[in-house]
């Protein structure tokens, strides 16, 4: 508001003189791009005033810098700092002297903001800033001022820096004498204040373990490195030009530098949109350039007024500038990694107990067809009681010995594996080989602890790589020498010779030479007679060395070796039984079962007995399956907010979820763990670790087990509502899913209810099947099938969803659930049955086929006719039951019994049509066909009528067709005889004979005028007669809702012999027709006795014409006459005179 | 609550069909000519154009009669209304007899507009119903019979006193019947047929 005024009264007088004044001192473009920049700090500082001040409410003349009363403290401060920026420009220009050399000054586009005491002092700092073409500002404001300058600061302002700085960088003096020392902007970042570098903020450049890691004082030192920062620095930088040059863009165009080459803008404009990834790429290109030309191209290249860029930089500046987020690392990688939205993954991608835990499932698929086969040969073996042998091999210290396996030079020289060699850093040694442990280097120790102790020690980060070939080249000697081999991790394994012919002495030993052959990497090996005294021997073994412990020599190996040593005692164990002045083996072995068992429970206490003895049952065996699945993170968790830890949540949902589906597990359970730091605790030693923390958890159990990333992202969160805590107080998240179940198992349940899963992981499945029993045949299309197959297999998928949810016939869907990636023919699908699948299913299946689909199923069919007769099977399997579902849902109640009927008449009816799809593709399988016939219904009464009427008519005729011929005469002979028999209305058409005689002499009961369609209806359909075939069709044409008087006068136009019927259908025409006469009457003569007289009326016109309606009308007409007697007291008035 | 609009759906019921019954019987008396046609004028009742009696005792009696009935049709007592007109002996020429259900336990709301549908239908049949009656012997007279499920409570009210036990002469031999029309809905099942004395009837 009160901008444009007071830039309009501004126009008239100072700006004018301004710009006069730059014009007639210099052309240089960075004067006249400082004074732009003046221009934008006014309007920028009103903007201030506005917010701060409030008051701001300036009438255009009060605005007017030249005597104007101030009215208030803002308008002041407003002219003051005007003022201050006028003369800073007036020395600015005469001051300057950079120029024309570089074209563009040093500190161009930066303002410094000088807080307190300082060396060099405010005032000499404002003098370089004057010669070098920087800004100086008096008076803080976050939007002018880029950089803060100090050299110590107050503990108040250190402890709310943000508010302070305004996520500015704050930065020592240093920086500008050295920027003016080197001629050029140097990144501000190692110069960043110490006390906030030590402020242990933000996670460390971790994940850049190779370059020089988080400290104030390293010095830039590789050249990539030096770009990475320097680019960054430019960053910063360019977010503040951008920002000038938006103002610029606003106020004047002319202003704007035209002359930036379009090419150099492209580049950093695209790339600021994605900051972080030009922090990471951008070096390259820097190396080969020129620095200088590099920041001029990014300095120019803002000029070009992009909004979306600008915006972009702003941000970046500042999330880049915020002193917090920067001083932690220096490297290229460094974003802040709570921010860094991959933290999740590069942190399991980094992490050497995940590349421990992930190994197993690795090592499980690559060599589980060899375990298998050991197993079968394992009974045989074990079947022969013979003396055990067992060897645990294990490389020495597997993660160092690999990493210097190349060089040998380093092989007696003292040397740890370690996330990262900062000397002072907190990261813990993860495994130190022999020399270094002469030192007393451990793993687990810090790395300034460990180069205390050894200040030579070489430190090598991870080389996951060469850590899986190493594993993997470790038990390929070993699978390939025994048989039984159990892996306990990737460098350590139990391997059991019991049995074998040779010394496993001599084994053990081969297999070490070999190992060491092939990997560079030494093994130890410990033989004997169980697993507990072959571990125990490696550790006498090691390194390089191989030990046996003959059954004998256990009780003198254990009496004096520290309890430590067993497998299952950690910490706790070991401090308790110290307290009961255990030390050894030995002095554990006197202690009786029971009391041990009183001490530290059942299981622990026999285990201790059991192992102080050397005793130790477990056979050698596969891996364990696992009971849970887990992801967890307690290192580096810092949030900002909750949006941080709700998206590291759904990142940590992802890796869970990446790992269910790497091991092809699902979980029903699942729990979230979450320390949080102790109230009193101090910020942990470790850097960013989790420090003293309260473990909390809460847990959650589904129905359906589940590996879906969005549903795992959805229970997390709820998980997490359920703590209510302060998300700045977490320091560590897990996520644990058990309760597993197998994929496999999976398919075969129920559990599944949703579709789309079901989809895929049908499909998925369907290909692969096909594709193994694929022929040439359908080679030559592979593209189609493909394709094909997938459609196949989701339709396949979907026609079994509702199967399910129907929950009918449980143990037919079970068995057809597996069989459910064999695709059936699905152009043959019955379109009754699709039309009556849910609505959406239907359109799923809809768009599936979208026409030319028939092609390919065309195609794919003759594959499934290769497939074997069992497949075959099941295709009618599925189909069936698919339709038997369909049944179930739309037919009365009353049918519900006869399912197994239905479907085995439907499996007949699938039969013919897979009969005739082979014929079509000329691969009729003999084997298959047979089988096929077996699965035509034995005897006609299994035959439902109802089902059969309501088959298309082709279908219908096909299965008449396969009906073996005597079958079919029953058939129609027991239609047409059925009614004059009176036959069981319900069952409509045939019967076996012993229903007949069960039901004989109900027919009164059957309610002809009952359900929808009526029952009358129904029969008269079937009927061979056609009169009533005739009235059944008039009832359709009236909607299905007529009154028989309305069916009748419809009928009454019929044609004579349409209303006759020969001898044959004679008996069964009047009987029908009496029956339906009766009932109606029945039915209508106390309600509607108008109904039965026009029905009478209409039938005695019929009568006129008709002899068999003559005969019903006759012998229905006394029972009508008593009815109406019987309700009404009196007969019907029918005498031919209307 | 629901009871009591149930309570009125009945009610209404019961008011449209006695309603209704004035109308009709009213038609009847124009359709067989008992007087002359002057004595009735053009009304228009649900939509359609219907004869009322102009004469003052006459309308009165038609109404007084049919109003009386009200109570007992909401109790549902009245199984039958019959227009009799019989000829100077008192022997039954020609009944027009209604045949009425009302569903008690009828639950939902009634269906004003359908219930006059059907009604309507009665009176248009009606009104063309002519043909199907005979001719009236000179000097017959005619009333208004109700045919109870029971006999009604002498105290039930004072309008029902109106209302007295008769007998009628019947005919000896069932009587032929000529249905006109009929309408079965909720709650009302109404029938209206023409009863004949039947050709073996020995003639007085």
């Amino acid at each position: 508001m009160s901008l444009d005024s007071s830039r309009s009264a501004n126009s008239s007088g100072g700006q004018k003189s301004k710009r006069s004044f730059n014009n007639s001192t210099s052309s240089n473009p960075s004067n006249y791009s400082n004074g732009n920049n003046n221009k934008k700090a006014k309007p920028s500082q009103k903007t201030l005033g506005a917010a701060s001040w409030g008051a701001n409410s300036l009438s255009p003349s009060r605005s007017s810098f030249r005597n104007a009363p101030f009215s208030d403290f803002g308008s002041y401060m407003m002219e003051k700092n005007r003022k201050l920026h006028d003369q800073f420009d007036a020395e600015a220009s005469t001051s300057s002297h950079s120029g024309s050399d570089s074209g563009k000054p040093i500190f161009h586009g930066i303002s410094i903001f000088v807080d307190g005491f300082t060396i060099p002092s405010s005032q000499d700092l404002r003098g370089y800033m004057l010669k070098h073409g920087g800004r100086f500002e008096n008076y803080f404001s976050r939007r002018r001022v880029t950089h803060i300058i100090c050299s110590n600061l107050p503990d108040s302002k250190l402890k709310n820096l943000r508010s302070f700085s305004g996520g500015l960088p704050v930065v020592k003096p240093l920086w500008i004498l050295d920027s003016v020392v080197a001629n050029k902007l140097l990144s501000w970042v190692p110069y960043q204040l110490d006390q906030l570098a030590n402020n242990q903020p933000r996670l460390s450049a971790f994940f850049a373990p190779k370059s020089s890691s988080v400290s104030k004082d390293v010095k830039p030192e590789g050249s990539s490195f030096k770009g990475g920062t320097s680019t960054e620095a430019y960053f910063s930088d360019l977010g503040e030009s951008s920002e000038h040059s938006r103002q610029i863009s606003r106020e004047t165009d002319n202003l704007v530098n035209r002359n930036s080459n379009a090419s150099l803008v492209t580049e950093p404009t695209s790339s600021c949109g994605r900051p972080f990834e030009v922090t990471m790429e951008k070096p390259n290109n820097i190396d080969a350039d020129d620095e200088r030309s590099v920041r001029n191209e990014l300095q120019t290249s803002p000029y070009q007024p992009s909004a979306l860029a600008t915006s972009n930089f702003v941000e970046n500046h500042d999330m880049t500038g915020s002193p917090s987020s920067t001083v932690s690392g220096l490297s290229n990688h460094r974003h802040s990694t709570i921010e860094d939205p991959n933290f999740v993954e590069n942190y399991f991608k980094n992490s050497r107990l995940h590349f421990i835990g992930t190994w197993r499932n690795r090592y499980h698929k690559r060599f589980s067809s060899l375990s298998n086969g050991f197993n079968s040969r394992s009974s045989n073996i074990k079947a022969s009681a013979q003396k055990t042998a067992i060897v645990h091999v294990d490389m020495d210290c597997f993660f160092v010995s690999v990493v210097i396996r190349d060089r040998p030079e380093l092989k007696d020289k003292p040397v740890a594996v370690c996330h990262s060699d900062n000397p002072k850093g907190t990261a813990e040694i993860s495994s130190a080989n022999y020399p270094a442990r002469d030192y007393g280097i451990r793993a687990g120790m810090f790395v300034r602890d460990a180069k205390a102790r050894c200040p030579h020690l070489i430190i090598f980060p991870y080389n996951f790589v060469a850590y899986e070939e190493v594993a993997d080249q470790f038990y390929n000697i070993l699978h390939k020498h025994c048989n039984k081999v159990q892996a306990v991790s990737c460098d350590e394994a139990f391997l059991d010779f019991t049995g074998s012919v040779e010394d496993p002495q001599i084994l053990a030993s081969r297999i070490r030479k070999e190992v060491i052959e092939t990997t560079r990497c030494t093994a130890s090996a410990g033989i004997a007679g169980n697993m507990l005294m072959a571990r125990l021997a490696t550790r006498t073994a090691k390194p390089d060395g191989q030990f046996f412990i003959p059954p004998e020599r256990v009780d003198d190996h254990l009496s004096q070796l520290p309890i430590k040593a067993l497998p299952g005692i950690g910490h706790v164990l070991e401090e308790k039984l110290k307290k009961q002045n255990v030390w050894t083996c030995g002095q554990l072995s006197m202690i009786s079962k029971e009391s041990l068992q009183k001490d530290f429970g059942m299981k622990t206490g026999e285990m201790l007995w059991d192992y102080s003895r050397g005793v130790d049952d477990r056979s050698v065996g596969v891996i364990q399956v696992s009971k849970s699945i887990c992801a967890e993170v307690n290192w580096g968790v810092r949030f900002k907010d909750v949006k941080d830890s709700q998206n590291f949540l759904s990142n940590l949902c992802k890796e869970v979820s990446l790992r269910l589906q790497g091991c092809g597990v699902q979980g029903r359970t699942f729990t979230l763990k979450i320390k949080k730091r102790r109230k009193d605790a101090e910020e942990p030693i470790k850097y960013m670790g989790c420090g003293d923390c309260e473990n909390l958890s809460h847990s959650t159990t589904v129905p359906v087990a589940t590996d879906d990333v969005e549903v795992l992202q959805r229970i997390s969160k709820q998980l997490f509502g359920y703590f209510h805590l302060d998300v700045k107080e977490i320091r560590g998240i897990g996520l644990q899913v058990s309760r597993l179940e197998s994929e496999g198992s999976l398919k075969q349940g129920l559990e599944r209810n949703s579709l789309k899963s079901w989809l895929t992981s049908a499909a998925a499945s369907t290909e692969e099947a096909c594709n193994n029993s694929c022929t040439a045949l359908v080679r030559s299309d592979t593209d189609c099938e493909g394709q094909g197959n997938e459609i196949l297999g989701k339709i396949c998928a979907s026609s079994v969803g509702p199967s399910i949810e129907m929950d009918n016939n449980i143990s037919n869907g079970e068995a057809f659930l597996n069989q459910v990636s064999e695709p059936p023919p699905l152009c043959h699908l019955d379109k009754e049955v699709l039309e009556s699948l849910p609505p959406e299913i239907f359109s799923e299946l809809n768009d599936i086929y979208s026409g030319k689909l028939i092609d390919l199923i065309t195609k794919s069919k003759g594959k499934s006719e290769n497939i074997s007769s069992s497949s075959s099977n099941s295709h009618v399997q599925v189909e069936g039951a698919m339709k038997t579902g369909h049944m179930v849902l739309h037919s009365d109640p009353f049918l519900q019994h006869e399912i197994p009927v239905e479907n085995r008449h439907i499996a007949m009816e699938d039969q013919a049509v897979l009969v005739s799809g082979a014929e079509s593709n000329n691969v009729v399988l003999p084997a298959s066909g047979i089988q096929k016939i077996d699965l035509m219904p034995l005897s006609l009464s299994q035959v439902d009528a109802t089902v059969l009427q309501q088959l298309p008519v082709e279908v219908k005729a096909d299965i008449l067709q396969l009906l073996p011929a005597h079958r079919r005469q029953d058939l129609s002979s027991n239609a047409l005889s059925g009614p004059s028999k009176e036959t069981p209305l319900e069952l409509l058409g045939t019967k076996t004979a012993e229903d007949h005689s069960v039901s004989k002499g109900c027919v009164s009961e059957n309610n002809l005028w009952a359900g929808t369609p009526l029952q009358w209806v129904v029969k008269f359909k079937v009927s061979n007669c056609l009169i009533l075939n005739v009235l059944a069709e008039m009832y359709y044409e009236l909607g299905s809702t007529g009154t028989l008087s309305a069916i009748l006068q419809r009928a009454i136009s019929l044609p004579k012999h349409q209303l006759d019927a020969n001898r044959d259908s004679w008996d069964e025409a009047t009987y029908n027709l009496c029956d339906l006469l009766k009932q109606y009457i029945k039915r209508k003569i106390e309600f509607d006795i108008e109904e039965i007289y026009i029905c009478f009326c209409l039938l005695r016109r019929f009568a006129m014409k008709s002899e068999v309606f003559l005969q019903v009308y006759t012998n229905v007409f006394p029972y009508l006459q008593a009815s109406v007697g019987e309700n009404y007291g009196g007969n019907l008035h029918m005498s031919l005179k209307n | 609550m629901d009871r009591r609009e149930n309570q009125s759906s009945e009610g209404e019921t019961a008011r449209i069909l006695v309603e209704f019954l004035e109308v009709a019987i009213n038609s009847i008396v124009f359709l067989k000519g008992v007087y002359p046609s002057g004595a009735f004028e053009r009304r228009r009742y649900m939509n359609m154009v219907v004869q009322r009696a102009r004469h003052p005792q006459l309308r009165d009696y038609i109404h007084s009669t049919v109003s009386t009935l009200l109570p007992f049709i909401q109790k549902g007592l009245v199984e039958r209304v019959a227009v009799i007109f019989f000829n100077t002996d008192c022997i039954p020429v020609e009944r027009f007899v209604f045949k009425l259900i009302v569903n008690q336990s009828y639950g939902s709301k009634l269906e004003e507009a359908d219930l006059e549908f059907s009604l309507r239908a009665f009176l248009i049949k009606l009104s063309v119903s002519e043909s199907l009656t005979k001719a009236l012997p000179r000097d017959c007279r005619w009333e208004i019979i109700a045919y109870f499920r029971s006999l009604p409570q002498a105290s039930m009210s004072k309008d029902s006193e109106l209302w007295t036990p008769t007998d009628t002469r019947q005919w000896q031999q069932p009587p032929i019947l000529i249905p006109i029309k009929s309408m079965s809905s909720e709650p009302l099942c109404l029938q209206l047929y023409l009863e004949h004395p039947s050709s073996s009837e020995p003639k007085p």
